[in-house]
């Protein structure tokens, strides 16, 4: 009994976001007479790939101690030029598709670049990111939504008798991928480092700013991928999608045990964040809560989850 | 008998322990009265007593012959004590007339009388040497050194009897801070005194007529300034005969050179600095803080840009010049930080990870994936070479003991296999436990290694060096 004690208490990051989880399945699962359907899960799970890839850049932006707020706007750019290129271009769908992750890349990079080797704050230029790339999305596309069809939306569409679609098994693959990234190479402990303690990381002669550089320009192309699975997902390349997505990933984040101070955090745990906001919106809506009331209350959970966070990291020495 | 400007009496203070124990002063009218001595020696306290930021416990102070007894740095202003702090605390967005008359801004009926500010600011500008600016001049477009000058306008007022000055040359070069003693030269003159603190002997020697020594919160000595000479005040500073500042090898059949400091300058060591490290031994450097020790370590290991010459990692096989630190890294060097806290170790991480990350590509394959087993292993064996206490590897190092957190990072560059190890004042601030452990460890491996190590205190550095380098107050 003790030891079950113990290991609770010293998983207890873990277990939080793992019971807020299933607490909120279940509930939602009782409270309404459809929510633990085949269809309400994979109608949930297929909306998330584009908000899970970008959280997944975010999570190790803000573990470096940064902070990526262009990648909405990187998002709504990268499902343009998708648009654009197909449409108005005649360029193979792949192709077009390749060419928004590399508009990502492009847009990740010049972050990078300025805030590692400029020395700018990243959060003042992401800001100005976060315009440009929305500015140039409009520029491109007049305003107006491309309608791309249905080809593009084969990467969204579940796969006949599995239920998932690609773009999800990809994000998963992703989370998986980046978790790994994260805890079990040199990269990732690197990464750990600069955001623990710059200054120290320096004096173990880890050369910081070719890692700043990296892990935006990552984001970017993640920001990038997720404007591509957006355009899947409406069949569509709208200049507006992905308006305060930023927002959403870092709030997903943030639940999922990720610290803005930097060095903590992990790629799963940002998942179940993005988890947690989904069902919350999904549940609130099918129990009848209106959109204003659904923002009230997706914000109040947010602030709960930072103050159960710092409480924990309070607790933590002594 | 004229009566003495600012006489101190049987001062007492004491923190946990006690910090100043009978001190006794007395400065004179028009006096630069030098206060020197070591770290922790009371220089700060008995200063911050004088300024109104502290409360003595006893003692009797007295200025021109009435008591003194300031509650605040207000108070001790009104009364015309000014005390210029070691930390600017110039306000860099406003201006330099703003900053000077901070205190007491004049008032108009309802804003600022900017004609009295300015002009009040000017006549200020004039005694520190500055008339050159314009008093509506914004402070941080200044350099450090005007800065510091507006400094010590903004200490000074028409009623200025007694001004301290901590650590006024710190942030200075030589020439910036001549004609700051030049200007408090002229103002001694006109029957200020001036209470001096600085760690450079130097600069204390040819600026003041009394040097007062401090060591540990007592007065050792309060003597004119023409009686002595470095060497002196270095001795009753610390109580140890002073060794000359030429390289005095104790023991030495010296072998192959690894380390190679070829006429290095950087910014903040102006004068040339050549020397050798060599496997076996251990190269001592000593100094008093500010001396330079710290900054000489970090040039070694390229972590601060070099002005002059080169440092030089040498094997058997070539000779190559150290970039950066990651290169130096790369090239078999290690470095310990001065200040564990925020540069040594990485706060919130586990013991393991700390005691890993630079060599961290020993245990990982050539695409960089982590053995776990393999790090856990080297891990466990460091802790019980370095018998580092902890509950766990996995326990965070915030929670270790400063010596446990030392040892860990001693054994981050034990476990690269740096052969040369910078270590600067490694047993700083731990108990005695973890400095034996420390020094037996580093006895173990010097053989194979080169070691420079930093240290305030000489004695200590003679124990475990085997060519001692010596500069008490800095050649440079």
């Amino acid at each position: 009994m003790m030891n079950i004690l113990r290991f609770v208490r010293r998983h207890t990051e873990e277990n939080f976001i793992v019971a807020s989880l299933v607490l909120l399945i279940l509930y939602f699962g009782f409270a309404t007479e459809h929510f633990f359907s085949l269809v309400t899960l994979t109608t949930i799970l297929n909306q998330l790939p584009a908000l899970t890839v970008v959280t997944v850049g975010m999570t190790f932006v803000l573990i470096v101690a940064g902070i990526d707020l262009s990648v909405g706007s990187v998002l709504g750019l990268s499902a343009a030029v998708v648009g654009v290129a197909t449409v108005g271009l005649g360029v193979p769908l792949p192709l077009a598709c390749l060419i928004g992750l590399g508009a990502g890349l492009l847009c990740g990079s010049v972050n990078g670049l300025l805030v590692a080797y400029f020395s700018l704050p990243s959060f003042i230029v992401t800001l100005g990111m976060l315009e440009m790339a929305r500015g140039l999305a409009y520029v491109s596309t007049d305003s107006q939504t491309v309608y791309i069809g249905a080809d593009i939306q084969a990467l969204a569409m579940p796969i006949p008798g599995l239920g998932v679609s690609i773009a999800l098994i990809f994000s998963v693959a992703l989370v998986i991928g980046g978790q790994f990234l994260l805890t079990r190479t040199v990269f990732g402990r690197y990464i750990v480092a600069i955001g623990t303690n710059e200054q120290a990381a320096r004096m173990s002669g880890i050369n910081v700013r070719p890692y700043r550089m990296l892990v935006l320009a990552v984001s970017g192309a993640l920001a990038g991928l997720g404007g591509v699975f957006n355009a899947a997902y409406l069949g569509s390349a709208d200049p507006n999608a992905g308006i305060g997505l930023e927002l959403s990933a870092i709030a997903a984040a943030v639940i999922g045990g990720t610290s803005l101070m930097g060095g903590r955090g992990t790629i799963i745990g940002a998942f179940a964040g993005v988890l947690i906001i989904a069902i919350l919106q999904n549940g609130l809506a099918q129990i009848g809560v209106a959109e204003p009331t659904k923002r009230l209350m997706t914000g109040a959970v947010i602030i709960v989850a930072v103050l159960i966070d710092q409480w924990r990291a309070k607790r933590k020495p002594g | 008998m004229e009566t003495a400007r600012l006489s101190i009496e049987s001062l007492n203070k004491s923190f946990a322990s006690p910090v100043l124990r009978d001190v006794s002063l007395s400065i004179k009218h028009g006096e630069i009265h030098a206060i020197v001595g070591e770290n922790g020696a009371g220089k700060s306290t008995l200063v911050n007593i004088l300024a109104g930021l502290l409360p003595r416990d006893s003692g009797d102070i007295r200025l021109d012959g009435l008591a003194y007894a300031p509650t605040s740095p207000a108070d001790g202003f009104a009364a015309g004590v000014s005390f210029a702090a070691q930390e600017l605390s110039v306000v860099g967005t406003l201006s330099i007339a703003e900053n000077i008359c901070l205190r007491s801004l004049p008032r108009g009926t309802v804003c600022i009388d900017r004609g009295k500010l300015y002009e009040r600011a000017r006549k200020l500008l004039q005694v520190v040497g500055l008339e050159r600016l314009a008093p509506e001049t914004i402070a941080e477009s200044l350099s450090l050194a005007d800065q510091q000058l507006v400094e010590l306008a903004k200490a000074m007022s028409a009623e200025c009897r007694v001004l301290i000055l901590d650590e006024p040359t710190a942030a200075l070069t030589t020439a910036q801070a001549e004609r700051l003693h030049t200007i408090i030269t002229d103002l001694a003159a006109t029957g200020t005194s001036i209470i001096y603190i600085s760690h450079r002997l130097d600069d204390v020697l040819s600026v003041s007529d009394t040097i007062s020594v401090l060591r540990d919160g007592r007065v050792v000595a309060s003597v004119a300034a023409d009686a002595l000479a470095v060497a002196d005040i270095f001795e009753m500073m610390t109580g140890r005969v002073h060794q000359d500042t030429a390289a005095t090898v104790i023991s030495g059949h010296r072998q192959e050179p690894v380390l190679v400091a070829a006429a290095i300058t950087t910014r903040e060591l102006p004068k040339p600095i050549s020397f050798t490290c060599c496997t076996g031994e251990i190269t001592g450097i000593a100094g008093l803080a500010g001396a330079g020790r710290s900054d000489l370590l970090k040039a070694l290991f390229g972590l601060v840009p070099l002005t002059a010459g080169s440092v030089f990692r040498c094997t058997d096989t070539a000779k190559t010049n150290i970039a950066n630190a990651s290169h130096a890294v790369r090239m078999g060097v290690g470095y310990l930080p001065k200040d564990r806290k925020s540069s040594g170790i990485f706060s919130g991480q586990s013991v393991l990870a700390n005691m890993i990350l630079p060599g961290i590509g020993k245990v990982a394959s050539s695409m960089g994936l982590i053995d776990r087993s393999r790090e856990l292993h080297v891990g466990k064996t460091f802790a019980a070479q370095l018998a580092i206490r902890c509950s766990s590897l996995q326990q965070d190092i915030d929670q270790l003991s400063g010596g446990n957190q030392q040892k860990a990072l001693l054994a981050r560059w034990l476990h690269c296999d740096s052969d040369i190890l910078l270590l600067d004042d490694p047993t700083r601030g731990i108990d005695v436990g973890a400095k034996n452990a420390i020094y037996e460890r580093t006895n173990c491996v010097a053989a194979a290694r080169a070691l420079c190590w930093s240290r305030a205190k000489l004695k200590n550095s003679c124990r475990c060096a085997a060519e001692f380098w010596s500069c008490p107050t800095a050649p440079w």
